[in-house]
């Protein structure tokens, strides 16, 4: 924190580019995982159609390179070079803002780790052509379905208190009142997210299908 | 007649910036709505600590004693504040006072807060109107901005939001909130806005608003409740604009 010996660098770029790539591509992925993986509610043959066709996509390797490994990644690696960078003092000051901000790095830490295994197991194992029945017999597993739970909940978190960051570090909610609504925003993300990721996993494992009366 | 009180307190002292720290507690006679600047003044008049060793008085910085100098901050069971409002009657004993952690200690309390100064040099954060000719008179500013703009003039620079910022530390450069709201308020004026590019180029770089966290303990522990927050995401949105019309417009 000295003034002196300043070099010039290139941070705001990579910082900036940090909040915009948890938004998009890395949020809005989420989205479209949680819809996809959504049809577990429906039925089997419904998720497996949807998942036929995500892996039947033209171009597919370089659309999950360049839109998902990468952004997650980068995001990911860098992440955890901003913690590095930060020494958290919520014991000394234990506000809500410091409690995010430590939320934020845990949230974000556990994320990564999770989704490096689920990426591991459900796109590499299984060569690209996971189905309903691969993921039934991994949540089968108490321990893999805690950690699901976990995961899903955490990445859920992370994009809610992402979306607020973004919103006041683009400077696109500038004003104490558009700040606490921006929180606002982030807080019913982070629920309706976790929600929905947490009724997949229910879904998958306990074979509950509520929205099932749609094909009968 | 009422029964003596007594105050307990315990400072972290240091008798120069390479020295170990060392702890000495002093009993001191209590007094109606005693600070604990009073208490350091007492202690100056009689520098002997509780076990009864002669030391030497305290050094510590302090002038206004009534929250607009700023140079009084440190750090009071575990919290910064500024030691003229930190009344007695309100904190619980002992009071454990020790040195802002964010500085290099000069002696005791005293601290070199010198890096706000050379980063607000370094953010051109002030108008500059001196030149070879009389220019004249500048713009008004119109009562809207002098609104917005005057409670980001009460900054005293205390570095009290750079001493509860997670960003601030020896990994990092960062400027902390006081500095960038300097930018924030010298590209409202309307002479000084005629230099809002080099400050946003500079505030753009090492130790720029690009390392705040969010956080937001700034805002939180501000003795002059300047809208810190406000004014990060404020130069956050006219860099962010810089930076991405900047180099398409010039």
């Amino acid at each position: 924190m000295s003034a002196a010996g300043v070099r010039a660098d290139h941070s705001f770029f990579w910082r900036k580019l940090h909040s915009f790539s948890g938004i998009f591509p890395v949020g809005a992925f989420l989205a479209e995982h949680f819809w996809s993986n959504s049809y577990a509610l429906v039925s089997v043959a419904k998720y497996n159609e949807a998942s036929r066709e995500l892996q039947t996509i033209p171009w597919r390797i370089f659309v999950e390179a360049g839109a998902i490994w990468l952004p997650i990644l980068y995001h990911g690696g860098y992440g955890v070079y901003v913690w590095w960078k930060g020494k958290s003092n919520v014991s000394q000051y234990p506000w809500v803002g410091n409690w995010m901000y430590l939320l934020q790095r845990w949230s974000g830490l556990i994320a990564f780790v999770f989704i490096g295994w689920h990426v591991y197991t459900e796109r590499f194992l299984t060569q690209g052509k996971s189905t309903f029945a691969d993921v039934d017999k991994a949540l089968a597993n108490p321990w893999y379905f805690g950690f699901y739970l976990l995961g899903i909940v955490a990445a859920s978190f992370h994009l809610g208190s992402g979306l607020w960051n973004f919103l006041c570090k683009w400077g696109l909610a500038a004003t104490s009142r558009s700040q606490r609504a921006a929180g606002y925003l982030g807080a019913v993300v982070a629920v309706v997210f976790s929600v929905v990721g947490v009724a997949i996993a229910l879904s998958i494992r306990y074979h509950w299908r509520p929205f099932e009366f749609y094909v009968q | 007649m009422a029964e003596k009180k007594s105050v307990i307190v315990r400072v972290r002292r240091q008798a120069g910036p390479n020295e170990r720290p060392h702890w000495e507690e002093f009993e001191l006679a209590s007094r109606p709505h005693m600070n604990v600047i009073i208490c350091l003044r007492d202690i100056a008049e009689r520098p002997i600590t509780r076990d009864g060793k002669a030391t030497s008085p305290i050094t510590y910085d302090s002038n206004c004693l009534e929250e607009v100098c700023g140079s009084c901050a440190m750090v009071i069971n575990g919290k910064a504040r500024m030691a003229c409002s930190a009344l007695v009657d309100s904190l619980t004993q002992p009071i454990r006072i020790e040195p802002m952690t964010k500085f290099p200690v000069v002696r005791d309390l005293s601290v070199d807060r010198g890096v706000m100064f050379e980063n607000l040099k370094r953010m051109r954060a002030w108008v500059p109107i001196d030149g070879t000719h009389n220019l004249g008179e500048g713009p008004r500013m119109s009562p809207d901005t002098q609104a917005k703009a005057y409670p980001l003039s009460r900054c005293i620079t205390c570095g009290m939001c750079l001493e509860v910022c997670p960003q601030v530390n020896d990994n990092n450069q960062f400027i902390g909130a006081a500095i960038i709201s300097q930018v924030r308020l010298f590209n409202l004026h309307p002479t000084g806005a005629m230099h809002a590019r080099e400050r946003l180029e500079a505030v753009m770089g090492p130790g720029g608003v690009a390392d705040c966290a969010n956080a937001q303990n700034c805002v939180q522990i501000c003795p002059k409740q300047i809208p810190l927050t406000e004014s990060i995401a404020e130069v956050n949105r006219q860099s962010i604009k810089q930076a991405l019309l900047g180099w398409l417009f010039g």
